[in-house]
């Protein structure tokens, strides 16, 4: 079963408006992919384009290597889980289940046996008989589940399903989402906002904004080595500093962020001095010492403290007027010790190089609440 | 349902609302309807003989409508029409209904709406009679088919039952694509998509899907429209021949014609039956309940 996806330069537009920048995309057989992107970024559109509900404007799609372009919807080896779920309310568990099998002609027996197959898969055995509407959140999810692979899809797409489900149990369903992808081999497209979804279901996740695929990439890497301003926002908290290369020493290099110490990261692309450039520390990076530490080469005031239970939040607005935020560990509490930062105190701090990431360029056109600007403003 | 209306208004104007509801019905629809069916009992009398000797109950009037062939020829024809036309219309209408809650852009849909409903605003009779003159012997329809050589005699449109079928329909079709409508735009896209994306093609999706769901809607577009047409006098009178007459025709006849209302009465109290016991039906067909129609 052979459940390889391939987008060749693919395009969206509904008139004047780019849905899909141009595309190409080789998604592996039996392979976890997700899109993540914010709303509107044309993850859905492209979700569409695999499944048959929109030809593309330009390029083609094939799975399997066989060409889909012109296949409809009803005639393409893909089944879709929808926000919503769309199981139809007036059947009941059963005929849900069974739709798929009963268009193809299926007769009454193996269908029924293919539906409890189903059902012990997805845990609901013996609720085959119940109206849907008597289900729960969690147990539509998964005869939504269900009746997708009971027409033993090559790919099955996934739109933002856990969506409507509660925390613990939208964490409940990625583990199982996963398993049941393991065990049926079949290839899952994900779409979602959640990068916390994204990151821990995915083989592989592509990073979308704006009708482009910013970076397709592990979820490791994505976090680790974002490519585009963009995606070191979006994946994960950063604190940005713009600014200009003053060094490079082998991969590292000195930033003038306009603060009173120079800042030193890991560059991902070769840059001289000169280059506009953007340093990224993630929150969990900074070191946050008692103002009199004069080891820590930062200083600052803290403006506000976030309680987030594994960790602490801080937002220290430095010397120069711009705000980071930064997550210290809980241990001191638990331990019994009480904080020595309270709001309104000075601090110092610092982040290690080998963890702050620069990209070439300054990037002004994608601010997103993830993601703190610190444009020094002195 | 006091209740509410009392929470809401309060209990003066709560009484206003229900006694001009009570009255109305009592007044207008209850009362009228009573001495109609108390008229189809008695026999027709001279002014002067009524509460006399021979005003008597009988069901004598009943008695001759189902002794007179020709009568009871009209009613069961009447009924049949009346299924055809219903039929028709939501044969017409399901596409258009469709069409405009699930594929049109809200533009279009506004503009065909407004299209649909335009005409409307022109006085049934007149709209039947424009109907009248396209079907003339020598009306523009017959003009246009010879023109375009797909006849080589004109043909009498109005001569049987084409007229009488074309009128209604085209009369009653808003009564039918609004229900319709309503209860198909209602229905989540995505369980079109969801059948689809199973494998469906369009029939079936239509069949399993779209049409279950507006079950209600089809039942009341069928219920006006069977009502409107088995009780339409203007369409037939104009668009009908004398072999497409309506029943309705002949209770129109006793009344004013013959001038026996107490025989006019049994023939209308015949079609008001008919029409509940056609909408009992419909209802059991559909599984719907009064609830559902009234939504």
């Amino acid at each position: 079963m052979d459940g390889r996806v391939t987008l060749n330069q693919v395009a969206m537009r509904f008139g004047d408006f780019t849905a899909i920048q141009p595309t190409s995309l080789e998604i592996a057989s039996g392979e976890f992919f997700s899109f993540l992107g914010p709303s509107g970024c044309g993850k859905t559109t492209l979700l569409n384009m695999i499944s048959g509900f929109l030809t593309p404007s330009e390029g083609s799609v094939a799975i399997g290597g066989v060409d889909m372009t012109r296949v409809p919807v009803n005639r393409r080896p893909t089944a879709m889980i929808f926000q919503n779920l769309a199981l139809f309310p007036l059947m009941s568990v059963y005929r849900n289940i069974e739709f798929g099998l009963e268009v193809r002609g299926i007769d009454r027996r193996k269908r029924r046996e293919r539906a409890d197959e189903l059902l012990d898969l997805v845990a609901l055995g013996g609720s085959g008989d119940k109206p849907v509407a008597e289900l729960s959140g969690g147990q539509k999810q998964r005869i939504a589940i269900a009746r997708a692979l009971a027409v033993e899809p090559r790919v099955l797409l996934l739109d933002e399903p856990l969506s409507a489900l509660d925390l613990k149990l939208r964490q409940h369903m990625r583990t199982e989402l996963k398993a049941i992808q393991r065990k049926t081999g079949i290839t899952f497209i994900y779409i979602t906002h959640d990068q916390g979804e994204a990151l821990t279901m995915s083989d592989r996740v592509a990073v979308m904004c704006d009708g482009c695929i910013q970076q397709v990439a592990d979820p490791m890497t994505l976090y680790r080595q974002p490519r585009t301003d963009f995606v070191a926002g979006f994946v994960g908290e950063n604190n940005r500093f713009p600014g200009r290369v003053t060094a490079v020493d082998g991969g590292m290099v000195t930033l003038d962020a306009g603060l009173p110490a120079p800042l030193r990261g890991s560059a991902a692309s070769p840059l001289v001095p000169g280059d506009e450039a953007t340093l990224y520390v993630r929150p969990e990076q900074w070191r946050v010492g008692s103002a009199s530490d004069s080891s820590l080469p930062f200083s600052g005031v803290i403006q506000a403290e976030h309680f987030e239970g594994a960790w602490l939040t801080l937002e220290i607005a430095l010397e120069q007027g711009a705000t980071i935020r930064a997550h210290l560990p809980q241990a001191l509490e638990s331990a019994g010790v009480e904080s020595p930062f309270k709001v309104g105190s000075a601090c110092r701090l610092d982040y290690s190089p080998r963890g702050a990431l620069v990209l070439p360029g300054v990037e002004r056109g994608h601010s997103n609440e993830e993601s703190v600007d610190v444009a020094a403003t002195a | 349902m006091w209740r509410q209306l009392h929470n809401r208004f309060g209990l003066p104007l709560t009484m206003a609302i229900v006694s001009l509801m009570g009255i109305w019905l009592i007044v207008m629809v209850l009362l009228p309807q009573w001495q109609m069916i108390d008229y189809s009992f008695h026999p027709a009398l001279l002014p002067a003989e009524r509460g006399g000797a021979k005003d008597v109950w009988s069901l004598t009037n009943y008695a001759t409508f189902f002794r007179n062939e020709i009568h009871l020829a009209i009613f069961f024809k009447t009924i049949w029409s009346s299924v055809l036309v219903t039929t028709l219309t939501l044969i017409v209408s399901y596409p258009l209904a469709y069409y405009l809650a699930k594929v049109a852009t809200p533009g279009q849909a506004a503009l065909c709406l407004l299209l649909l409903i335009i005409p409307f605003w022109i006085n049934e009779i007149l709209r039947t009679f424009a109907w009248y003159i396209i079907f003339a012997f020598r009306g523009p329809l017959n003009e246009v088919l010879l023109a375009v050589g797909l006849i080589d005699r004109p043909i009498r449109f109005l001569n049987g039952d084409t007229g009488v079928l074309v009128g209604m329909v085209y009369a009653y079709i808003l009564f039918m694509v609004f229900p319709l409508y309503n209860a198909i735009e209602s229905l989540d896209t995505n369980q079109i998509r969801a059948a689809r994306d199973l494998g469906a093609g369009w029939g079936r999706t239509h069949r399993r899907i779209v049409i279950p769901h507006a079950k209600p809607g089809i039942a009341t577009g069928c219920i006006m429209t069977f009502m409107l047409a088995a009780g339409s006098y203007a369409v037939p009178a104009l668009l009908g021949s004398p072999g497409s007459r309506w029943f309705t025709q002949i209770i129109y006849n006793w009344f004013f014609e013959g001038g026996d209302w107490n025989q006019g009465a049994a023939y209308a109290f015949l079609l008001l039956v008919l029409c509940i016991v056609f909408v009992t039906i419909i209802m059991r067909i559909f599984k719907v309940g009064l609830g559902d129609i009234a939504k």
